[in-house]
């Protein structure tokens, strides 16, 4: 469930807002309704690896992959790689939005 | 202890976000820049993009309809001129806005601010050359003419427009990579453009070199051994053409500066290959009885490309061509009545004067028999990276700034310490966005004229052609009245009479009207033969591309634009069929040497650098080797302290021919022995095919040939972004070949031809890039492969907003938002 809630509601903001808005909402909903802090965690960073890489894939495919070579390039040179700029954008993503899950659960049990 | 994990989590969730948040090094900020939602996968655009939604804007007066054919190319209808270029700022923005800033940042010398605190040493160099006052002198003259005032107004806000729309997500890659953001634009940004331009095309100079030479070897040598005129050459102005005009009087010859050997010089190699070729052939001469104009501007070979195509249409234009980004109008390109092109000119209009200063502050230097007062004027600027900004003290003489100080480290062999420069780039003002405005609505000959003076510099040969069947060149720009041989050398910059003294009367540069032949041509080489009365320079482009240009034209008969795209892409090596008759028999008198495959092969050589060719390679790379081998010793310019310059090609060969045991050939390092001509060619071939079997391995058809061995990359703009380059292209041609892609990613960087008709024009066109400046656009690069085959597009120019035409793929208006 509230795997679902951070999937949605953090991708609507993030569609209409800044990047950031991501790590505020996964803070927000896990303050709302996380059990426990490993729990909080798991599920944000569950959520936005799903996010970020589904979402990345998707574009990917839809432009015939028209950008993802290059960006890869750019950063390991000729090294053919394209799965580590995968990689690289759904972990940038799940593990800041790990760590605001986490802080909504500690932040919650504090008050 | 629920309150210390509380804010401790908080704190590493919230440091990650502010960490993720901002560049870090050379590193984007991470967070937006890997979000799938902002970052650079929303750059990636899919092979059919969705057409682009109708936009309000302020600043319109009524509606604009872009149409975008399946090349990406806009075209432009609008209903007064205004909005015709606030559009046309609007529209090239979409698509090139960081490359036009970029070329903006080059000029102003900022690039070390924004993209690189590596580019310190050329920002500084660039501010030198005044590439920024030249700019603001532009953009005055701009905003004097009401037209052009009008012009570089409504594109600046049709640009600005388009910046107010931009947010991260939709952000030029290299700005998302490079972490800054776009800033206004305006007409000094315009100027900045055309600076970039100015430099590009004429700021280099052989002044120095030659000094060196002349002290080293005395005025005989250099009469011999550099000449003012070559010993081949096809002018652009046919030879004999007689000049109908009474020349002014030229300045008199001052008594020469003693030449004094010079040091402190970092090294640059010769001129690169900024040339081009143009040409229009007379109706006489072709299928339609009306005149066909081709051009190829050959410039650095970049992505994104430096032209763009457009059409521009409203109640007083409809015209076709390309522009580069930044600067209104369409440079080159064609209406339904006329066509033009242009090359450069590369006459003499860098000089360097040398300085004597009172003593080290500077202040003081020798003029006209009293001390001077210099004046002092500091730059400052920052630097990315940097806490405080870097300071730059300029010293400025009535010649122009002085390029190095005492004490600096010069930037190029063409700034050497102590010396001051005037230079054509600064000195002539003009006005592009004017001239430019009435070449895309010329509907003849006088319209033609009148367009010339108004484009000062850099001097272009502008090539015409109407449907009246009229052709014609002129060689046209701003050229300094000089005495014979004035700027060839260093001057002695105390000497009132080595001043600049004016310019050659406008209608006094060199030009040709229907001339006998039937067309009229240019490539790079001499503008006129020496009867021409007034001293341009003593050097242009080798003539090698010329002659074949010409002798092809002078045979051509009832012409198409397909045989003159041929022509576009001739192959042809007129050095070739000039030596190696005579370098054939040298090497033959050497048996070890006849005995290599590679004689063979050399010896049925078809004289083509086509891109299978082997002996292509072999004579190319010959060339090179023979011509160090024949002068390093002597006139080396490799020398840090006292650099010199070899003489040209066509020098050396006619030596060889001429004079083969001439004391030139001699290697001067061998003590024992005295070598000919005819030896060190056998010597020279030998050693040729051993650095060819050491760079490609040992000789097969595959490795060595051409195409492959040349090799041409075309880079982006940032020399680190090689993931957006193209590299190792695989095309024939050469430096002096008609299709002059040269090793060194120069070449041409449009190709055009234009059926001019009496009803409606037929166009073809292609550049080696795309459309979109966007390295994530199927539109990015989508023309190279067709351009590398010789191919040409066949041009949409559409008659009117409501044709339908099959290849428009999609519309987008530009309304005024209220």
């Amino acid at each position: 469930m509230l795997y679902t809630l951070i999937l949605i509601i953090s991708a609507v903001a993030q569609y209409f807002g800044p990047w950031w808005t991501m790590p505020v909402v996964c803070f927000a909903l896990c303050f709302w309704k996380s059990e426990t802090a490993k729990g909080a965690y798991g599920v944000a960073f569950a959520a936005i690896a799903t996010l970020w890489l589904g979402y990345a894939l998707f574009l990917d495919n839809a432009t015939k992959g028209v950008i993802t070579q290059k960006i890869t390039n750019l950063f390991l040179g000729n090294a053919p790689y394209k799965s580590l700029l995968f990689a690289a954008t759904s972990l940038i993503g799940s593990i800041v939005a790990g760590f605001a899950g986490m802080a909504g659960y500690y932040c919650r049990k504090a008050l | 202890m629920k309150y210390i994990r509380a804010l401790l989590s908080l704190l590493v969730a919230g440091g990650l976000t502010y960490l993720l948040n901002r560049p870090i090094a050379v590193l984007p900020a991470l967070g937006p820049f890997f979000s799938p939602f902002t970052g650079f996968w929303q750059n990636a655009d899919a092979p059919l993009k969705l057409p682009p939604t109708d936009v309000q804007l302020q600043g319109l007066k009524g509606t604009v309809t872009v149409k975008y054919d399946d090349n990406g190319v806009p075209h432009i209808f609008a209903d007064n001129d205004e909005d015709l270029y606030f559009a046309q700022g609007y529209v090239i923005a979409r698509d090139r806005l960081w490359q036009m800033e970029f070329y903006s940042l080059v000029a102003a010398g900022r690039l070390s601010e924004k993209v690189s605190p590596l580019a310190v040493d050329f920002d500084r160099y660039n501010r030198r050359l005044q590439l920024p006052e030249g700019a603001a002198k532009l953009a005055d003259a701009f905003l004097k003419d009401p037209v052009s005032k009008m012009i570089v107004e409504s594109y600046s806000a049709g640009v600005n427009a388009y910046i107010a729309q931009v947010t991260y997500k939709n952000l030029p890659l290299e700005y998302k990579i490079l972490g800054y953001e776009p800033e206004p634009w305006s007409p000094l940004k315009t100027g900045l453009v055309e600076m970039v331009m100015r430099k590009d095309m004429n700021a280099r100079s052989d002044d120095y070199r030659m000094s060196n030479i002349l002290a080293k070897y005395g005025k005989e040598t250099v009469n011999a051994l550099f000449p003012n005129y070559p010993i081949e050459e096809s002018p652009v102005i046919p030879a004999g053409t007689k000049w109908d005009f009474a020349p002014v009087a030229v300045p008199k010859v001052p008594e020469m500066m003693k030449a004094t050997l010079a040091a402190n010089l970092d090294l640059e190699a010769e001129n690169p290959g900024i040339g081009s070729n143009n040409w229009a052939v007379h109706g006489s001469k072709s299928a339609t009885g009306l005149p066909i104009l081709a051009n190829d501007p050959h410039l650095g070979l970049t992505l994104p490309s430096i032209w763009y195509q457009m059409q521009l249409h409203s109640p007083t234009v409809n015209v076709y061509g390309v522009c580069v980004p930044g600067w209104p109008g369409i440079g080159i390109g064609f209406n339904k009545d006329v066509a033009w092109g242009m090359t450069n000119v590369g006459s003499d209009v860098f000089d360097l004067y040398k300085i004597q200063f009172k003593d080290t502050t500077q202040k003081e230097y020798w003029y006209n028999g009293a001390w001077k007062a210099t004046t002092l004027k500091v730059n400052e600027f920052k630097v990315k990276g940097l806490p405080e900004p870097v300071r730059d003290t300029l010293i400025y003489t009535h010649h122009g700034p002085v390029l190095t100080n005492h004490g600096q480290k010069p930037f190029s062999a063409d700034a050497p310490v102590g010396h001051a420069l005037t230079w054509v780039g600064v000195e002539a003002t003009g006005n592009s966005v004017k001239g430019l405005y009435l070449a895309n609505r010329g509907k003849n000959y006088d319209d033609y004229r009148k367009m010339l003076p108004l484009v000062a510099a850099p001097a272009f040969n502008v090539v015409f052609a109407s449907n009246q069947n009229d052709i014609a060149i002129t060689s046209n720009g701003a050229l300094p009245l000089k005495y014979k041989e004035q700027g060839k050398f260093v001057m002695d910059g105390a000497n009132p009479a080595n001043n600049w003294n004016g310019w050659i009367p406008m209608e006094q540069v060199p030009y040709v009207k229907n001339p006998a032949r039937g067309f009229v041509s240019s490539a790079n080489q001499f503008p006129a033969d020496p009867t021409y009365p007034y001293y341009l320079g003593w050097k242009f482009a080798p003539g090698e591309r010329g002659i074949r240009i010409n002798e092809r034209l002078a045979k051509m008969e009832k012409a198409t634009p397909d045989s003159l795209r041929l022509l576009q892409d001739d192959n042809f090596n007129v050095e070739a069929r000039r030596t190696l008759p005579m370098l054939l028999k040298m090497i033959e008198q050497n048996p070890s040497a006849k005995a290599l495959p590679a004689f063979s092969i050399l010896a049925n050589w078809n004289l083509k650098n086509d891109p299978d060719q082997v002996a292509a390679t072999i004579f190319e790379r010959f060339v090179k080797e023979f011509r160090a081998a024949v002068w390093e010793d002597e006139f080396s310019m490799k020398d840090d302290n006292v650099p010199m310059l070899y003489p040209t090609r066509d020098v050396t060969w006619a030596l060889l021919q001429k004079q083969p045991t001439a004391k030139w050939f001699d290697n001067i390092n061998t003590k024992d022995k005295v070598e000919t001509g005819a030896e060190l060619v056998a010597t020279i071939f030998k050693a040729t095919i051993d650095s060819l079997t050491l760079k490609h391995g040992p000789m097969s058809p595959k490795t060595w040939a051409w195409g492959t061995a040349k090799s041409t990359d075309i880079k982006h703009l940032v020399p680190a972004f090689k993931a957006f380059s193209r590299m190792d292209v695989i095309n024939g041609g050469g430096g002096s070949i008609v299709n002059a892609t040269t090793e060194s990613g120069h070449g041409p960087s449009w190709r055009m031809v234009v059926q001019l008709d009496k009803t409606w024009p037929k166009a073809y066109g292609l550049y080696p890039g795309g459309q979109s400046g966007n390295p994530g656009s199927p539109l990015y690069d989508n023309m190279i492969d067709g351009w590398a085959k010789g191919q040409l597009n066949e041009l949409v120019f559409l008659k009117s907003k409501d044709e339908k035409h099959p290849k428009i793929v999609s519309e987008m208006k530009i309304g005024k938002s209220k």
